[in-house]
């Protein structure tokens, strides 16, 4: 059974369509990833899978029950987890304190345990502190745990806001460009890293890229999209010969295209 | 000559004038409909009864002698919120943010013109001035209450918003409740140093106490007046002349293609050589203009100023300019004109249908009421186009 | 090189014994000064503002707290019976403290700035106010009509028990009020706030119709306090009679009393407020400061969570309504006007939004200029009326003076001034808020 699935999902805004009638299955413990020029539609279909946009139209089922209807927060309770294209930190929280933001959906601290700092609360604390310490290490953020988020290089706020998303034990992660601004060797070091994450935490991912080293390298499956519709989906060896995506990529999309090429 | 004439958009200046007319027509015709048809409901009920038996006279008949006079205050105050709304929705069309000082810079707009004419007063020219120099002395009151208003907006928003352009939301929020803090008392403290009082009295003079009258329809053993103060018409007319040259302004003329230009995108509009800084100095400018003059006519109509009394209009006028939907001056319009009749109309009837209950002093939260609906249930506002939130 | 001094001396005074003797001198110099010159307001400065000092030093924390008790428990009162208006000063300091810090959870932690916060204080006040007086049985008559003589409806012990009720139905009025305002973005929420606050006022002056539930604009009274005992008077007096040098009245110990009770209220509010902040309950709130859509991405419930800030910041001040109505055993509309909402805002701003100890320095630093500052220099000014003083270069005479002219009622000016000038200056406050170094990170050994 698939992990996710939208059915015609539809979300325009105005006279604009940004996605239109997208049907797209995502099987789980897969790394999938979305390509497509600017503008064609991925980052608002990331949010309308978050909850930040309700679709006109459509079915969106995760894990067996629809997401229709349900506000973020519960939508990210239900296991789905996300970074964003422009980092969005808590930039005057700590960097532990970030993570343990990402956990919030798994406390179960209640306002008695707090004004009492009942030992559940106590115990709660430290084992999260200890997990969220675990996480860095995981991502490659030793020792700036009482950094505060926005003092770290834009490649360590990368690592974060992925090791927030994790906080939140996810079974499925959301990625959007999480390469976007990072030199070849930063580039690798995150690829092994999502692969880390897949193979040994078992996370679903489904990754927006325009790096196409990045998308070729890791992906199992590539799904395009062009002017808010799907307009190709396979493994990489099938889209890199697909006729359409490859005029979506050169005819129209020119400019993305040469982004890519400058990057490579 | 001709080329002039000819350059001159007689559609701008013809739209606002017909929207005006449109707004002021409709909110008359609606709420004068609900509360006849109230009073006819409630006529038969204690709500009659009750003012049957302190009046004597049937409930139908008390709402529809005093209709033609509350449409008039209505019109007149909702006017003057039009005015006071359109500096606000011009300055959060820019700059996305709430003037909260504008409100000060009203009643500043408002003493200066009073003190002028109050000086005026105290030679004695006022008094034996014939009428047009008393339409002239009136004019220059206004005219000056604008200027020190227009200067006063720019003044503040070099020191107090400028400085604070692009921090977090609520920093320049802040600061403009600040600065509207400190004019109340500064207008205080400078009346206080010079006159010894803060309470100021719009001096008598010339014919603008008169009321003109239009005949009485006859209604059974009473009758209705048909009239209007001078007062009311130089308000109604000086502000319909400031909508309409205001309107003119940003959608005719090439310093209002710059502010709409900035209001869509301030980056790329100083990318295109607008000067951005200049343009919302302008914008401020032309805001604190219309709420100087809005002030002298405040103090015209309702004669008692002191150093708050920006506050509640400010507020409503803040008010409708978010029920007609902030950012747009038509919307402003509609706002002001709907929420002054609202407002008049509540304090006119509310005491009566309630048998006293609840008066004309709840009128002032009535407004608050009316912003809290909109605010939750449209809060694009009447005329504003859904404008999402952006993620 | 008087820099490098200047760096020196302070190191010095963080090392050692320093830190422990400049507080105690400091508070001897005050405890002392105040003492031998209980008119002076720059004598109790000095003491006031050894508070600080005993913040503000690197001292051990025992040492803090029996510092900070001798101080709070024997020194202030000892001072404040001698002169009563010291007390009802830091009265004020602790009632706007707590104000202040309750705001500070919903504008400082939650990020949601409300104009009309004084509205929930004035709820605390009003419920006291009704079931603390004869008001339910002049329900009938109209303000100033009631016949004399009539009953009061509770004793007033009940006012123990109304200190926890009003936590719960301020924290109501929060959600009631929250419920459908939250959603909305911040700059209108602001707004909408302050119209509550302006409805809540115009109800307070006018719901003394159909039924007196307010008296309206006279006000309630009197409203009772809690029983004094005799024995509570007696037992002060026998200790601390010889210090103070004349009988304490029972009067005097109402005041004493009630500033003990803002005191441990304010400890409370604290406590309350320190283990919030450093919870899922705290962070969920910085969280949504920071970023409302990365908060909400991360499972965080907005309306929730703000609801929560709302109703914990209400509930302070519904507790300080209680203590301030029976304190007062007076309350009318005016002490709930949107000023007071500003004044509470302008010493969340100075001391340092998000920053504990930052508000109460502000509380402090806002009351003192009120009271102390602009009242003194009203005084000032008035004897400077009475006497033949001239201005010598315009030549004013200042027995022309305007009356109207009273500095202390000029004190929009100076809550305009502070925000303004806070704002472009040091947005974040006289003491910026510190994020909380956490245990583990701090120190990596522990727990090994």
């Amino acid at each position: 059974m698939a992990l996710l699935e939208t059915i015609n999902v539809v979300k325009s805004f105005g006279g604009l369509t940004a996605i239109n009638r997208v049907n797209f299955e995502l099987e789980p413990g897969k790394i999938v990833s979305i390509i497509g020029p600017n503008g064609a539609g991925k980052t608002t279909l990331f949010n309308t899978l978050t909850g930040i946009y309700q679709p006109d139209q459509g079915q969106i089922n995760f894990n067996g029950r629809s997401l229709l209807g349900l506000r973020p927060d519960q939508i990210a309770a239900c296991g789905i987890s996300r970074t964003f294209q422009n980092i969005r930190l808590f930039g005057e929280m700590s960097v532990i304190e970030n993570i343990l933001v990402g956990m919030h959906v798994h406390l179960r601290q209640s306002p008695v345990d707090i004004l009492l700092r009942l030992p559940f609360f106590k115990r709660e604390e430290t084992d999260s502190e200890h997990n969220a310490l675990a996480l860095l290490h995981y991502v490659g953020l030793d020792g700036v745990g009482d950094e505060l988020a926005k003092n770290l290089p834009y490649g360590a706020q990368r690592r974060l806001e992925i090791a927030r998303a994790l906080a939140a034990e996810p079974k499925l992660l959301l990625l959007d460009e999480p390469a976007a601004g990072m030199n070849p060797q930063e580039t690798e070091e995150m690829t092994s890293l999502f692969r880390h994450i897949r193979d040994e935490k078992g996370i679903t991912i489904l990754l927006i890229e325009h790096d196409m080293r990045v998308v070729m390298n890791i992906s199992e499956h590539i799904c395009v999209m062009d002017y808010g519709e799907k307009i190709a989906e396979g493994t990489p060896a099938e889209i890199r010969a697909d006729a359409r995506v490859i005029e979506a990529y050169l005819g129209r999309g020119a400019v993305a295209g040469q982004h890519e090429e400058q990057l490579q | 000559m001709r080329p002039l004439l000819a350059a001159i958009n007689f559609r701008e200046l013809l739209r606002p004038l017909g929207q005006l007319l449109l707004f002021s027509i409709g909110s008359t015709l609606v709420l004068s409909a609900i509360v006849l048809v109230l009073s006819l409901c409630l006529e038969q009920t204690a709500v009659g009864q009750h003012l049957h038996s302190r009046l004597s006279v049937s409930l139908y008949t008390y709402t529809l002698v005093n209709l033609p006079q509350v449409v008039i205050d209505g019109l007149t105050i909702g006017f003057v919120y039009a005015a006071i709304a359109l500096g606000y929705t011009m300055v959060y069309g820019v700059l996305e943010f709430i003037n909260f000082a504008h409100s000060e810079i009203f009643a500043v707009g408002a003493f200066v013109g009073v003190e002028i004419l109050i000086a005026l007063d105290k030679t004695g020219i006022l008094r034996s001035a014939s009428l047009g120099m008393a339409y002239a002395y009136l004019i220059l009151a206004i005219v000056m209450g604008m200027a020190a208003a227009g200067a006063l907006a720019v003044a503040v928003e070099r020191i107090a918003y400028r400085p604070l352009r692009g921090a977090p939301r609520l920093v320049p929020l802040i600061s403009a409740i600040g600065v509207s803090f400190l004019l109340q008392d500064v207008i205080r403290l400078t009346e206080g140093l010079t006159t010894g009082q803060f309470n100021r009295i719009m001096p008598t003079f010339g014919n603008f106490d008169r009321r003109l009258n239009m005949g009485r329809i006859a209604l059974g053993d009473t009758s209705i007046a048909l009239g209007i103060s001078v007062k009311s018409i130089i308000v109604i007319s000086a502000a319909v002349l400031m909508l309409v040259g205001l309107n003119y302004l940003v959608n005719a003329t090439r310093i209002g293609k710059a502010i709409r230009a900035v209001a869509q995108d301030r980056p790329t509009a100083s990318l295109m050589g607008i000067n951005v800084n200049r343009i919302i100095s302008l914008t401020f400018l032309v805001g604190g203009l219309l709420g100087g003059a809005a002030g002298v006519l405040y103090a015209l109509k309702f004669t008692r100023i002191d150093p708050f009394v920006g506050f509640f209009p400010g507020l409503k006028a803040f008010t409708a300019a978010v029920l007609g939907g902030i950012g747009n001056l038509t919307g402003a319009l509609l706002g002001g004109i709907v929420l002054g009749m609202l407002e008049t109309f509540a304090g006119a009837y509310l005491g009566v249908f309630t048998m006293g209950a609840a008066g004309s002093e709840y009128k002032d939260i009535f407004a608050f009421s009316i912003l809290i609906l909109v605010l939750i249930f449209r809060p694009q506002g009447l005329m504003g186009n859904n404008v999402g939130q952006k993620a | 090189m008087s820099e490098s001094i200047a760096k020196r001396f302070q190191d010095k005074l963080d090392h050692g014994v320093w830190p422990y003797l400049s507080v105690l001198v400091h508070i001897g110099l005050g405890t002392a000064l105040v003492y031998i010159y209980p008119r002076s307001n720059l004598a109790f400065l000095v003491l006031i503002s050894s508070l600080f000092s005993l913040y503000a030093f690197k001292t051990d924390r025992r040492f803090q707290l029996v510092a900070g008790a001798l101080l709070a428990l024997l020194i202030i009162p000892v001072i404040g019976v001698r002169n009563i208006f010291y007390l009802e000063v830091i009265f004020q300091i602790s009632v706007f403290a707590a104000l202040a810090l309750g705001l500070n959870i919903v504008v400082g932690f939650a990020g949601l700035l409300d104009l009309g916060y004084v509205a929930f204080y004035a709820v605390g006040a009003y419920l006291w106010a009704f079931f603390g007086s004869q008001q339910y049985y002049v329900l009938p008559f109209a303000p100033g009509s009631q016949p004399s003589g009539l009953p009061f409806l509770l004793p007033g012990d009940a006012f123990y028990l109304f200190l926890f009720i009003a936590i719960i139905v301020a924290a109501l009025t929060g959600i009631l009020l929250g419920l459908p305002v939250l959603r909305l973005r911040g700059d209108y929420l602001a707004i909408v706030t302050l119209g509550f606050g302006e409805v809540i006022r115009v109800l307070a002056n006018n719901l003394d119709k159909p039924l007196n539930i307010t008296n309206g604009p006279q006000g309630i009274t009197p409203i009772q306090r809690p029983t004094m005992p005799e024995w509570a008077v007696d037992s002060f007096n026998g200790l601390f009679g010889p210090l103070i040098g004349h009988p304490v009245s029972p009067a005097d110990m109402y005041n004493l009393l009630f500033y003990l009770l803002a005191l441990l209220v304010i400890m409370v509010i604290i406590r309350v407020t320190r283990r919030l902040d450093d919870s899922k309950i705290g962070r969920a709130w910085t969280a949504i400061r920071e970023d409302e859509t990365a908060a909400i991405a991360m499972g965080i419930p907005l309306v929730r969570m703000k609801l929560a800030a709302f109703a914990v910041g209400a509930s302070f001040a519904g507790v300080m309504g209680v203590l301030l109505a029976a304190s007062r055993t007076f309350i009318s509309p005016e002490s709930f006007s949107f000023m007071q909402s500003i004044g509470v805002l302008s010493m969340v701003i100075l001391g340092g939004t998000g920053s504990i100890p930052g508000v109460i320095l502000g509380a402090a630093v806002v009351t003192i200029l009120n009271l102390q500052v602009l009242q003194g220099f009203s005084l000032y000014l008035s004897e400077l009326r009475q006497s033949e003083a001239i201005i010598p270069l315009i030549n004013f005479a200042w027995k022309d003076l305007s009356t109207q002219l009273d500095p202390a009622k000029y004190q929009r000016l100076l809550f305009g001034l502070i925000l303004i000038l806070m704002m472009i200056f040091r947005p974040k406050g006289l003491i910026p808020a510190q994020r909380r170094r956490r245990r583990l990170v701090a120190d990596p050994t522990a727990n090994k």
